[in-house]
Formats: structure tokens, sequence, C-alpha cells
């Protein structure tokens, strides 16, 4: 009942996460006059699309009530199937394209076999495939040696360093894939059924809501969108560097976490999911301008999520009460 | 009679923006008895609780323990004057010691850290001769049943010895009812060591049985206070909290149209229950009795595809129906309002309006996107309907009372026009006057020519809703009795096995 009277926290708790975001985006700016020019901003946006494309489908399955640790797996298989597709058996730009989509996706149907069929929780699981995923891998190529392909298709290519009317290609992707995300996750009745299996799955399915069936899909949906990842990360390099998707998982996982605590209800939500991808990238960018020692990065990254999470936290409290 | 108190409240009026939830109402529990205090969800019961605990400062009235007046009152004055709260949650550490619980945040130190073998003897001690039962102290919370937890909960108000006065909401409200006498065995010991005792409840059974005194609270006000309570006075009770007679709380049976509905044929599942068949014609209730362990609850849950049957069969004005999942349920037109609706019912961090279109989905979407305007109109009419209070589509159903939260349930299934409805337990933990509500809309259901299933454990509730009751034991129908011209004795007996059902249902 008794409100803070404090106008500035009372700011602050309202606008609790934009004006950390606004706050860093000034100091940045201020520090060195490069963050703030149109080709850097660009670079955030752009050097976001991989991570942010991981984190819908992270956003899925977080929805869905469990977690996956295994869309770095996806974004590797899907890397790894387009660019032998393209090297060894020579489809052009859109059979391999289709191949690295089918390869993530045998990574959600296991989860799903794993998840649905033998009712593992979702982390035991998904751990599992992280394991079996990456150990694969190495195998394949013989220790983790790279797979460049250097004549790649100039199509294929395109998928990271096209753009269209001079917007780069993957940023398009990743924005394409932010509306389909968001209309399906929090405009359509799936998405209110994924997100009320994810609340309390005993309710739903008295609801009649068929939960097995929206799990699978959300599986192999999920891990089909981290395949799209992984076709942009091969393009990028021309070529399937095994294991390198792992790097973005933690990244991911923060970031639907920081989306799910500005929720004024704390759910996973495709917006929240976006703001903190941007955030991240917001303040790994300005703190690489800063010029700092390398050591000290992660750091004072961590600081810094950990300010903004409980400021988060304290403005929804502030909201409910 | 002397006008001692162990505590009072008088003349306290409490607003909050837009209600006032608390009008010039008084309580006054006298020392070493047990004080009922009953009313309706939102008669203001928790407000009064929370003033007398200090956690809300009312705008007027006096608070005074023994002989001491609090102005204010805070939460440590109201502890140190030796009133004490043991909340309708447990709030216990599953992994923790009996001992552990019950010196939490309390711990003693001897010379060598901890006095753990101090504080067991104490707890245990405790335990027997205050509480009456004997328990060792090194047992994990998670070990034991509802009612050891409660007990182990009252342990930890109680152990420094200052209590003078003790507040008991709902104490029963998570227990079956056999362990309802070992929680209501530990009061009655209480009451002996001359503590004043609060005891807030909806179960009025309980009220009659434990209480010398009962106030009752309606609409903020204290309408009445009983001074002699006898296992008599509950209907009076129920009249002066809901403002009109126990038997009116039923709906008159009306004449209903007539024809084969819904029919169980064999239906077993291998452990609990076995060869059940049972028919619902359409606009008709048919009650299930039972005892806990007589297989009840396992059937509905068969019934609903929620567990795998064994064998048996389902149909639907003569055609087969398949039911293997609770999904395949609700496409043959079968709901359930099941016993746990913080459960099972309903998704509580979501809206009012979530929950009620959960299952008509469709309707208000076109390509699968969700029509906002249709979801909220179809909400708002149902709200209307079944008088859902707060009437807000936003309101999250966790905060709605347990009323309340049912008829969200039940709007649900209305919006579906199901053909079969299955109630288990359709008013446990619902106040009186949301009861008599469910009850018409249950009637109103059948009378718009639905088959009804009510699954319930109490016989007043059968008698007075059901045109039929199958009584079930040890996981078989043993009887089918009309409710026309039974009564309540009669059918506690027959479930209970006192008397033999199969003649009652041979005699009538």
């Amino acid at each position: 009942m008794d409100r803070t009277q404090n106008p500035i926290v009372n700011i602050l708790l309202r606008f609790g996460f934009l004006v950390v975001f606004a706050g860093f985006f000034i100091l940045f700016a201020a520090w060195n006059p490069v963050f703030l020019q149109g080709g850097n901003l660009l670079n955030i946006v752009e050097g976001a699309s991989v991570l942010m494309i991981l984190a819908l489908g992270m956003t899925l399955i977080v929805a869905t009530g469990g977690i996956d640790l295994s869309v770095g797996i996806a974004l590797d298989f899907g890397a790894a199937f387009a660019v032998v597709a393209m090297k060894s058996y020579g489809l052009d730009w859109f059979g391999a394209a289709c191949a690295g989509l089918i390869g993530g996706s045998l990574v959600g149907i296991f989860n799903a076999i794993l998840v649905v069929g033998l009712r593992i929780s979702p982390f035991l699981a998904t751990l599992s495939t992280f394991f079996i995923g990456s150990s694969v891998q190495r195998i394949f190529t013989n220790g983790g040696g790279p797979i460049s392909h250097r004549r790649m298709p100039e199509e294929f290519r395109n998928l990271a360093l096209g753009d269209i009317f001079g917007v780069p290609t993957e940023a398009v992707i990743a924005f394409v894939l932010v509306v389909i995300y968001f209309l399906i996750l929090e405009r359509s009745i799936w998405g209110r059924r994924i997100h009320a299996m994810g609340m309390q799955r005993s309710a739903s399915i008295v609801a009649g809501i068929r939960v097995n069936r929206i799990l699978i899909l959300c599986f192999v949906g999920a891990s089909v969108t981290c395949a799209v990842a992984g076709l942009i990360a091969a393009a990028n390099i021309r070529m399937f560097t095994p294991l390198s998707g792992f790097s973005y998982l933690l990244d991911a996982i923060a970031a639907v976490f920081i989306g799910a605590a500005l929720h004024p209800r704390g759910r996973p939500n495709v917006p929240g999911t976006v703001a903190g991808v941007l955030f991240l990238g917001m303040v790994a960018n300005g703190l690489n301008l800063m010029g700092l020692n390398f050591n000290t990065k992660d750091a004072l990254q961590g600081i810094i999520l950990l300010s903004a999470l409980a400021l988060a936290v304290a403005q929804q409290r502030a909201r409910n009460r | 009679m002397s006008d001692l108190s162990a505590f009072s409240l008088q003349g306290i009026t409490k607003e909050f923006p837009g209600v006032r939830a608390l009008e010039d109402a008084s309580l006054k529990v006298r020392p070493g008895e047990v004080h009922g205090l009953v009313g309706e969800n939102g008669a203001g019961k928790s407000t009064v609780i929370k003033v007398l605990a200090g956690i809300y400062r009312p705008e007027a009235g006096n608070i005074t323990i023994g002989t001491q007046t609090l102005s204010p009152a805070t939460p440590e004055s109201v502890h140190a004057a030796g009133v004490r709260f043991i909340h309708q949650e447990l709030h216990l550490v599953p992994h923790f010691t009996i001992t552990e619980s019950v010196f939490l945040g309390q711990e003693r130190v001897g010379r060598f850290g901890l006095d753990t073998a101090g504080m067991r003897a104490d707890a245990e001690a405790f335990l027997r001769d205050m509480l009456g039962v004997t328990l060792p102290g090194n047992r994990l919370i998670r070990d034991l049943g509802t009612a050891e937890r409660k007990l182990v909960q009252i342990a930890r108000a109680l152990i420094d010895g200052a209590a003078k006065v003790v507040v008991f909401d709902e104490p029963t409200a998570p227990l079956a009812s056999d362990e309802v006498d070992t929680v209501m065995r530990a009061i009655r010991r209480l009451k002996e060591q001359g503590i004043a005792i609060l005891y807030v409840s909806h179960y009025l059974s309980e009220i009659t049985d434990i209480c010398d005194r009962v106030t009752v609270f309606r609409q903020g006000k204290t309408v009445g206070v009983f001074d002699d309570i006898t296992d008599a006075s509950g209907s009076d009770l129920v009249y002066a909290m809901v403002g009109r007679d126990i038997a009116d709380m039923f709906p008159k049976k009306g004449t209903r149209q007539t024809g084969t509905g819904f029919a169980i044929d064999g239906l077993s599942d291998g452990k609990t229950f076995e060869g059940i068949s049972i028919s619902v014609g359409k606009g008709e209730i048919l009650g299930i009795a039972g005892l806990i362990g007589s297989g009840r609850e396992e059937l509905i849950d068969t019934i609903y595809g929620l567990t795998k049957a064994g064998s048996g069969s389902f149909t639907f004005e003569g055609q087969p129906l398949q039911i293997k999942s609770a999904a395949q349920a609700v496409r043959a037109g079968i709901v359930l309002v099941p016993r746990d609706r913080r459960h099972d019912g309903l998704v509580l961090p979501m809206t009012v309006a979530e929950n009620t279109t959960l299952a008509t989905l469709e309707r208000n979407a076109t390509f699968g996107l969700e029509n906002r305007r249709a979801v909220s109109n179809s909400t708002e009419a149902q709200i209307k309907a079944l008088d859902i209070r707060p009437p807000n589509p936003n309101a999250v159903t966790r905060l709605l009372s347990g009323g309340n939260q049912q008829k969200v349930v039940l709007a649900r299934w209305m919006a579906k026009s199901a053909r079969v409805f299955i109630f288990d337990e359709p008013t446990v933990g619902v106040d009186v006057g949301a009861k008599a509500e469910i009850y018409q809309l249950i009637e109103d259901l059948a009378a718009g020519g639905a088959c009804v299933i009510v699954s319930s454990s109490d016989p007043v509730e059968l008698q007075g809703v059901c045109d039929r009751i199958a009584v079930m034991m040890r996981g078989a129908i043993i009887a089918e009795l009309p409710t026309e011209g039974l009564s309540v004795d009669t059918l506690v007996a027959a479930t209970t096995g006192a008397v033999d059902a199969r003649e009652l249902a041979d005699a009538s």
C-alpha cells in the first residue's frame, strides 16, 4: 500500500530496465563516439543475429516449462549438414539450407524422444543431447578440425554477407524469425497453450491440451530455428567449426531470463528476449570499445547483468503490489 | 458472566481504496475458550485477523490483549503480548527434522554450539504433552502426514511457552477427515492449558464440534455472537452467515428431459476398482459416494483419461467413445471440474480471461491468431453469467477466493458446451454463498440436458444435489440409491458400510 514517495525511485522502478539500458547507451556513447556511429550500431544488431535466433528457440522451450541446453548442438548440426551437403554432394544453396534444417531437426527429435517418450526432465535430456552431440561432432571431424568450403555458392554466402535494401541479410532473417515467434508465442492460440502447459502442466492436461504433441513440436521447432543460426554462422566464415554453438548457450539462457524478468508476470516472452539479446550485445560491444582488459570484461558484464536483473525484479514486485 | 477477555477488538473499521472491509466490527475471546469465527469469503475474517496481528492498521477501534490496550498494534507488540498465529500454509522445510523445524529461527545454544539434544527433548515433550502425539524429533518433515506437519507448525509457534492466545486460520483445510481428529485433539489440549483459541474455518461441522462460542461476520460487520454452541447450531450459523436457510442452499430439482446419455461398462483400472458399470441419462445428476480408498477418485481419473483403464468401454447415446486421454475426453464433450482446482483446475499464474478461454481457443481466433477483443468479450459475458468476483478479466486467478476459482473452472467448460460434466468435490474450500451458486449451476446444466456426475465426500451435498447416488466401496459399486426419500444418515450408513446398501436399494 505504502508507495515510495521518492519520485526518482518511482521512475527507476517503473522503467527500471529501460533506464539502465539508456544509461549504458549514454555512457558508452560518451566514452567512445565510435559507439554511436551508424556502422557500429548496425554491427551490434548484425553481431547479435545468431544469438537472437538461438535465444528465440530457447524462449520457446523455456515457455514450455523446460530448458534446452542443446541449442548449440542444433546450430552445429545445421552448419555441418549444410556445408557437407555443398562440399561433398554438390547441392545448391537451397538444397544445402534444407539439409541444414533437417540436420538441426534431428537434435530436436532426439530431445523430444527423451523428454516425451522416456519422460526425462528437459534439463537432463538436453544435457545428454549436448554431450552426445558434441562427441558426434568430434568423431565426425576426427577431433574437431573445421570443415571449410572455400567455393561456397554465392547465394549461400549471402545468407550472412549479403544485404536486402542495405540491411544485412542475417539481421533480416533474425527479424523475420522474431516476428514469427512473436505471433506464435504471444498472439496465437498455440502460444497460449504453450504458456499454459509451461506454467501448470497438470491443469493444462485437464483442460484438454495435448501437451505431448506440443512438447514434440516445440523441441523440433526450436532446433530447426537454431539450425537457421547454424546456416548463417557457416555462411559467415565459409566453414563448419565443430562445437562453435556452445559459446552462445549461456548468453541465450541469460537473454531469455532477462526477458522473463522484464515481463510483468515473469513469463518468458519474445519482446523480452529481444531486449535481453540487444542489451547483451550492446554491453559487449560497448565494453570492447572502452578498450578494457579482456580479462575483466566478463566480470563487468556479469555485474551489469546482475544489477539490471535486480532492478527488473524490484520493478516486477512494485508492479504487483 | 465475567467481562474478562483474552483479547478483544472493538469498533474496528478498516477501509481499503473503494471497499470498507470492516465496519464497526468487534470480536471478543475469553480466556480458555475455543472461539469460532465464521463468515463467507469477503466477510472480513482475514482482515480482522490481520488487524489483530498488527499487519493492518484500522481507521477506528480498540485492540486489547489481556489487560493491555495496544495503540497502535504492531506485529512485534502483538507477539510480545502472547498472541500466536497458525497460518493456513505450513511453511515448513521438507528436509528439516521435526526438531529443526520447531526451533527454526529460535535455536538454543548450549556450551558447545547448538543444544541439539536439549532442543530435541523439548520438541518431543511439547508435542507429547501439549499436543498429544508421540513423534521422534529426528524424523524429517517430508516423511510426516499433513496433520503431523500441522502439529509441528503449532509447536513451532508455541514452544517458547509465552502464548496466551492462538489464532488458527483454516487449520484443517488440507487435511483428510481422519487427520482432522488429530488436530482437533491437539486444540482441545491447548484449551485445557488455559490458552484462548480463535478458530477460523469454513467447515461448520468442525466449528460446532470444537467451539464454545462463535462470532459470525457478514459484510464486514459482526452479525451475531453465539454463546451456546451445540451440534445443532449449524443451520443457525449458516442463516447468520448468508442471511438465509440451509435448505435453500440446494436448488429445486426441476423436471428435466430424459434420454440415454453417457454410460460406462465394465470399467477397471486393474488396481483400485473393478467392473464399474454406471450410466447417466441426459438431464440427470448422478452422485458418486464413497470413502477415501473406495476407488472413487481413481474412477473419476480413469473416466477422464487421466489414468489408463485396464478394460471397459464408454458410450454416449449408444455410440462407442474412445477415451484414452483427457484431450480425447474433452473432444468427446466430456469435461472435468477436478477436486484439486489449484493444481489441476486452473493455471494459477494466468488471468481469468486466459483460464476461461483455455479450452475454446479456436473459437476466438482467425488462422490461429487470437482475437483479443473476442476473448475479452466472451470472458466478460462469462464473468457476468457466473458472477465471478472481482469482475476483472485480467485478474490473476491465484488471487481469487476458492469459490470464484471454481467458477472460473466452470466458466471454461460452460463455454465449451460439453455434453457430460464431471464434478469432483465441487465445493471443497468454497464458502457457503458460492456453494449455493455452484449447486444452482449444476442444476442448470442438468436442466439444459447435460449428463452430470458429482463425486463427493459430503453426503449432505450429494443428497441435496443429485437424483441418484452410486455408492462405492472397496473398488466396486455396491448400490445405486435414488435420493428421493433418502436421508443423509442412511447415505452415510451405506457409504461407511454400517448397513448393507444392497438391502437399501432393494427396499426403495
